[in-house]
């Protein structure tokens, strides 16, 4: 039997009836999104307004007359110059090798069969569960005693001893759920350890190290009480150390101050955005069957 | 092409002990399946071939060459898993050259062998594929792909085609059967279907529990399996037992409802002997007179052949059909075993006890 399309002209398109639920779901990431946002946007035009216009207009009026020389005057009050490059040579060395020993560290514990594989993960783990506070005077006395107070390694190195916990503990996770088959047919396939991590393991756990990359370069970059205790020379400050001193100094210049702030989040943002896209779920799907 | 030996191997994790000494010989480019119910220990002992598995006792040789000790990659072998495993980031030819790479083959070697490869599965068109753009049966063809391009004295099956839908696991039962035949390499081929042991198989070799139960090319098991659990394991649908003490003098069984089933002529001295005799589907055929009086219980035509399960005092048989009859549930059907077909089966040890009525 065959229909012409005219066999359904003179019917009504029937509407499918409306999801509430997913209507209120809409409705409340609108919202949330709205809070979320309103302290950014409050942020940015603040940071484009004079003194004067940050006193006369409401704090979530754009700014008519942008003063983009408050970029300019916050960079260089604020020795960003100095403070910037700090916190950049410290992300930049402290997050990727921190992933890196991580993923080894990972792989090593959910792949190779060891005799104390479990001790050492519980070990490792008991990392993540105590506070750094309660850490900070001992790790002074350490880091001093090492003679690193006021070098790149004497924060690099805490910070990785921190790091690297939390890293472990999601990747082994993850390295635990990629299916056993894949490794072995990577031996049967003469790869070593190193070459089965590298060239099968890594690729694989694209998303969840793009999304401990991000979550490690905004914790690191925002990093503030250990930098204070172990960087005490201005020269070797972080733009948070930065910024805090800024903030205390040019209180009452709001458009500087949220110009220094601008600057201070817009590197992890970036970093967030050029990452973000490695979020694609679905990555090993067609490794083995599901 | 090469042989296998596995002498006295056995494995054991811990205390308990999975594998109980097995000895199988596997001649030069046999095609052997291991065959056996879940648990049985065929996937453990391939592993133990591949070299995934250590081997608690006893020795596997590849080519006479004791292999317990080394490495899966020093073994010359090449498996393919039931998942395919393979690498999802990676294309099709990368795939099947990956292990090459790793062997530091020159280029121009690599690029030939996976083209060969290609050329003989039929996967030409999909080398710069990736695995996650593949449909089943594809994933499995470059699973073995990545086998063939390692041109190895041995290939492993593990459950290939268990993850492939009914029409494709038959085509690709024919196609692996043919590049057997094609490439002439060794294959150690796991598997719980006993359809695909029957229909690939050189040798078969079936294992329970641990323990092989009997080895031997597919019409051996299937004409004369050993025991009883052979007998019931090969062969679908399934061999019919029918348990009783046999009664020579009526050429008959006594079953557990008292009444006698006749199941031909045995020698006298098994008289009041309590046996399992067995009897295959396609044997009992529909008489017109006389023969055992069964009722219908249930019908299942394939098209080609009609099951009937139908009661033979107290007892179920299932009957194979291959003439177009009308049958209908309640009906009562009239049968006979075939003279010499049975199967005679200790009821303790599950031994068998003789080849078929009137052969000792």
């Amino acid at each position: 039997m065959t229909l012409s399309p005219s066999a359904f002209a003179n019917e009504t398109v029937i509407k499918p009836p409306r999801d509430w639920v997913l209507i209120g779901l809409w409705i409340s990431l609108v919202v949330v999104a709205a809070i979320w946002i309103a302290p950014f946007v409050f942020i940015v035009f603040t940071s484009l307004k004079s003194t004067a216009q940050v006193t006369t207009t409401s704090a979530f009026a754009p700014p008519v007359d942008p003063q983009f020389v408050n970029y300019a005057k916050a960079w260089a009050r604020g020795r960003f110059d100095i403070t910037f490059v700090n916190s950049a040579i410290i992300a930049a060395i402290k997050v990727p090798l921190g992933l890196f020993i991580s993923a080894m560290a990972a792989y090593a514990l959910a792949k190779i069969p060891m005799r104390f594989g479990r001790l050492i993960l519980v070990l490792i783990l008991f990392g993540t569960m105590i506070p750094f506070q309660v850490m900070l005077a001992p790790i002074f006395t350490l880091v001093n005693g090492l003679g690193l107070i006021d070098t790149y390694p004497g924060v690099i190195l805490p910070y990785l001893a921190f790091g690297i916990p939390y890293q472990v503990f999601i990747l082994y996770g993850f390295f635990r759920g990629i299916p056993h088959e894949l490794s072995e047919a990577a031996r049967i396939d003469g790869a070593s350890h190193f070459v089965t991590f590298r060239r099968v393991f890594l690729p694989v756990s694209l998303p969840v190290l793009a999304a401990l990359f991000i979550l490690d370069f905004v914790a690191t970059w925002n990093e503030f009480a250990m930098a204070l205790v172990l960087l005490q020379d201005r020269e070797m400050w972080t733009l948070p150390l930065g910024l805090s001193a800024f903030q205390g100094q040019f209180s009452r210049d709001y458009g500087q101050l949220n110009a220094a702030i601008v600057m201070t989040v817009l590197p992890a943002t970036i970093v967030y955005l050029i990452f973000q896209r490695y979020f694609v779920s679905g990555l090993t799907s067609g490794a083995v069957k599901g | 092409m090469a042989s296998v030996t596995i002498s006295s191997v056995r494995k054991t994790y811990g205390a308990v002990s999975v594998i109980h000494g097995v000895d199988i010989d596997i001649r030069h480019g046999e095609f052997v399946v291991l065959v056996g119910p879940s648990g049985c220990g065929k996937s453990t002992l391939l592993r133990m071939i591949a070299g995934l598995e250590n081997i608690s006792a006893g020795t596997i040789a590849i080519d006479d060459k004791v292999v317990n000790h080394l490495e899966p990659k020093d073994r010359d072998i090449a498996m393919v898993f039931q998942n395919y495993a393979l690498y999802p980031q990676m294309t099709v030819a990368q795939n099947m050259s990956f292990a090459l790479e790793l062997a530091k083959v020159d280029k121009a070697t690599i690029r030939q062998k996976v083209d060969a490869a290609a050329a003989i599965l039929g996967l030409e068109p999909l080398l710069d594929r990736k695995p996650a753009q593949l449909s089943g049966g594809q994933r499995q063809r470059v699973a073995m792909g990545r086998a063939i391009v390692r041109n190895p004295k041995v290939f492993l099956f593990d459950e290939p085609l268990s993850n492939l839908d009914a029409k494709l696991r038959v085509a690709m039962r024919a196609e692996i059967k043919s590049l057997h035949q094609r490439l002439g390499t060794t294959v150690v081929y796991v598997t719980h279907d006993q359809i695909e042991a029957m229909t690939m198989a050189d040798k078969i070799v079936v294992l329970n529990a641990g323990r092989v139960e009997q080895i031997g090319t597919p019409l051996e098991l299937y004409d004369r399996p050993v025991n009883r659990f052979v007998a019931g394991f090969i062969g679908s649908p399934a061999m019919n037992f029918l348990r009783g003490t046999l009664q020579v003098d009526q050429a008959g069984l006594k079953v557990a409802s008292g009444s006698v089933i006749a199941i031909g002529a045995y020698p006298v001295e098994l008289t009041g002997r309590t046996v399992e005799f067995g009897i295959r589907p396609e044997h009992i055929q529909v008489t017109e007179t006389g023969g055992l009086d069964t009722l219908v219980d249930v019908v299942e035509p394939t098209g080609s052949e009609t099951h009937v399960v139908a009661d033979v005092a107290g007892e179920k048989l299932v009957a194979l059909i291959r003439r177009r009859m009308p049958i209908s549930v309640g009906d009562r059907l009239p049968i006979v075993f075939e003279e010499g077909q049975g199967h005679l089966f200790d009821a303790e040890s599950g031994q068998r006890l003789i080849l078929s009525s009137g052969q000792a």
